[in-house]
């Protein structure tokens, strides 16, 4: 039976989504995730979650999946040791290190790697499996087919998004440091944890500044275009009982940045067709396009907003480091 | 006492250019296995290659493809049987199951992790090592003191970009054919040997694209910091020059190569204006220092 993990951006989510079927949510912890705090959970709140799923009988996936400072590392394990002494199931690491370093302390836990590792290839695969990884998160460029091979390939679990791009491209996650070009700043806290404001491989949020308004050409007098740098993916379900023939092992539900309420409905849906699929009941997928697509729509406005607040946020913040260079300069 | 290294991706640059100021080649555009005549996809065109790179006394490694899909690997495969015979110092992966493949196919030589390797920590730097790698190039976002750090407590070496633009993304297929305003019938048309920029339509903002990869619009330039860098025992340094005319990796070269010299000799840098000014007429988009000194990747702080 495919395991069905949702997103728990924040307590309340972690909870709604348990109870509407996931059967295991991923909680990002502050300050170790590719998010920013508002979509990470505290460890009293972590504990708890590891609580609720525990008394319904669902797992608790950590995710800890910014690439770290060397110097950060024990704190790393100090806390993959505390987590893991609670009850969490399992963990999401992007770093190779890490991984085989939480592989070799704690052999049970599921190690599941991160879309931060970028993976390309079923080589890709074998290399992480031998790190330590028990699962594998493809990108949501790969096709059913390359899904299928890296399965029979490997025989490592493997997840996919419930997310996909129109078009291959630019490989993000997992290989594009533009916000952190243009706005970053690094500062340690009074626990000496690092924290990196603008890149999100390293535990800030991605400003996502791929989504302001560029223009590309031709360099002197060429032609030249209106656009943003990458598309967005969105959700999917036609390709469902074809990824599930492939062997996919975890279908993840994006979403940790989004309302409470959409990723609930996101969730019941899946959870509504999945059932369906697995009983082996006839079932016409068509009939279920409205729904997903008035996700479809409130993803984009829900996706907007949080564009724009967070391009706000990298023009504040090279704005400050502009005025702050000046000075210095003026010095 | 130090080497310092640059790009080439195909026989006519190599012909055409001039490395005397380097001490090392990387052969080969690992970013896309379309460029004409690629060392990193022509396994043809290696052997040759090789050769005039040794008659010149110079250090020759071998860029291999950095982003295969399942499809791609058997024609990476064949790039590295036709370079294991060949007098090649190292070979540079920046994909960790074509490092995999290295190792099950039996390659003895050294092997480079290369940018987009993603290498963040000296606990990735200890698992890269188990695979034969002994030189890292880590990821543009560490700061220098976190570069220093994987070296000492790996230990390895690590590859020090001191100039030229910085890769911020790649990609699987070519933004340029995606989005040009007259695509080729067949092929791509080489549609990358014309520069292609991003500039933010607000302002202020700019990248370089050269169809499979996304680069900063400013380029790294760490002139006035080399007496830092022989301070710290660092001993590989590189110019990116992926995209650059052969006029760009020679007055580079030259500029570093001389500052380098005097740095590991002790000697003072001096003024570096006129070589600044140099610099700065070969950036269009200015000059920055990365992220080695935890800033924003194209902020220029100058000497300290």
């Amino acid at each position: 039976m495919v395991l069905m993990m949702a997103p728990g951006g924040t307590r309340e989510m972690a909870k709604l989504v348990l109870d509407e079927g996931a059967d295991a949510v991923y909680v990002g912890v502050v300050g170790w995730s590719r998010r920013g705090s508002e979509h990470e959970l505290t460890d009293d709140e972590i504990r708890e979650i590891i609580d609720y799923a525990g008394e319904r009988g669902k797992e608790v996936r950590v995710v800890v999946n910014t690439l770290p400072s060397s110097t950060e590392i024990p704190m790393f394990i100090e806390r993959i040791d505390m987590y893991a002494g609670w009850g969490a199931k399992g963990f999401m690491i992007s770093d190779v290190g890490c991984m085989r370093l939480v592989h070799a302390r704690l052999p049970q836990v599921a190690i599941h790697t991160s879309v931060g590792c970028g993976i390309t290839n079923y080589e890709d695969v074998r290399f992480l499996a031998e790190s330590g990884a028990t699962h594998v998160v493809l990108p949501y460029r790969m096709t059913v087919e390359e899904i299928a091979q890296v399965k029979a390939m490997t025989g490592i679990g493997i997840e996919v998004f419930l997310f996909k791009t129109p078009s291959g491209g630019k490989i993000c996650p997992g290989k594009c440091m533009m916000s952190s070009y243009f706005s970053y700043r690094h500062w340690l806290d009074q626990n000496g944890k690092d924290h990196f404001f603008g890149s999100a491989s390293r535990g800030g949020d991605c400003l996502r500044v791929c989504q302001t308004n560029w223009t590309f050409g031709e360099d002197e007098g060429g032609w030249g275009r209106a656009m943003t740098i990458k598309t967005n993916p969105a959700l999917w379900l036609d390709e469902l009982p074809a990824y599930l023939a492939a062997g996919v092992d975890c279908l993840k539900v994006p979403g940790r940045d989004r309302s409470e309420i959409l990723v609930r409905d996101i969730v019941r849906f899946y959870r509504e067709v999945l059932d369906r699929i697995e009983a082996g009941a006839p079932l016409d997928l068509a009939a279920y396009h409205p729904r997903l697509e008035s996700f479809h729509q409130r993803w984009k406005v829900e996706r907007g907003q949080r564009d724009r607040r967070l391009i706000g946020e990298a023009e504040r913040e090279a704005r400050r480091a502009d005025g702050a260079a000046a000075v210095a300069a003026a010095q | 006492m130090f080497e310092l290294s640059t790009n080439v991706a195909s026989p006519r640059l190599l012909r055409r250019g001039d490395y005397s100021a380097y001490d090392a080649l990387y052969l080969g555009d690992f970013s896309c296995q379309d460029t004409p005549a690629n060392f990193s996809s022509h396994p043809e065109l290696l052997a040759e290659a090789v050769d005039l790179v040794k008659a010149q006394g110079k250090k020759c490694y071998l860029r291999l493809y950095a982003v295969p899909s399942n499809h791609d690997l058997d024609r990476v495969r064949a790039v590295i049987e036709a370079a294991m015979p060949l007098p090649i110092d190292a070979i540079e992966v920046h994909n960790l199951g074509v490092l995999r493949m290295l190792r099950e196919m039996g390659c003895s030589k050294p092997v480079h992790l290369g940018v987009f390797g993603n290498l963040y920590t000296d606990a990735t730097a200890r698992v890269v090592k188990d695979y034969g790698v002994t030189r890292v190039y880590p990821n543009p976002e560490l700061s220098l003191k976190e570069a220093i750090y994987i070296r000492d407590h790996t230990p390895i070496q690590v590859l020090i970009p001191v100039h030229g633009k910085i890769p911020l993304v790649i990609s699987e297929t070519c933004f340029i054919l995606e989005h040009a305003e007259h695509r080729p019938a067949e092929g791509c048309g080489a549609l990358c040997s014309r520069e292609h920029w991003l500039t933010r339509t607000a302002g202020g903002w700019s990248l370089k694209d050269t169809g499979r990869m996304t680069l900063s619009g400013s380029d790294l330039c760490m002139l006035e910091h080399l007496e830092e860098l022989a301070a710290a025992k660092l001993d590989a340094f590189y110019v990116q020059s992926h995209g650059e005319s052969s006029e760009y990796v020679a007055a580079v070269g030259r500029l570093y190569r001389d500052g380098l010299t005097r740095a590991f000799s002790g000697q003072p840098a001096g003024d570096l204006s006129a070589a600044l000014e140099e610099l700065t007429a070969l950036a269009k988009m200015g000059l920055c220092n990365g992220y080695y000194f935890e800033n924003a990747g194209r902020r220029y702080l100058g000497r300290a």
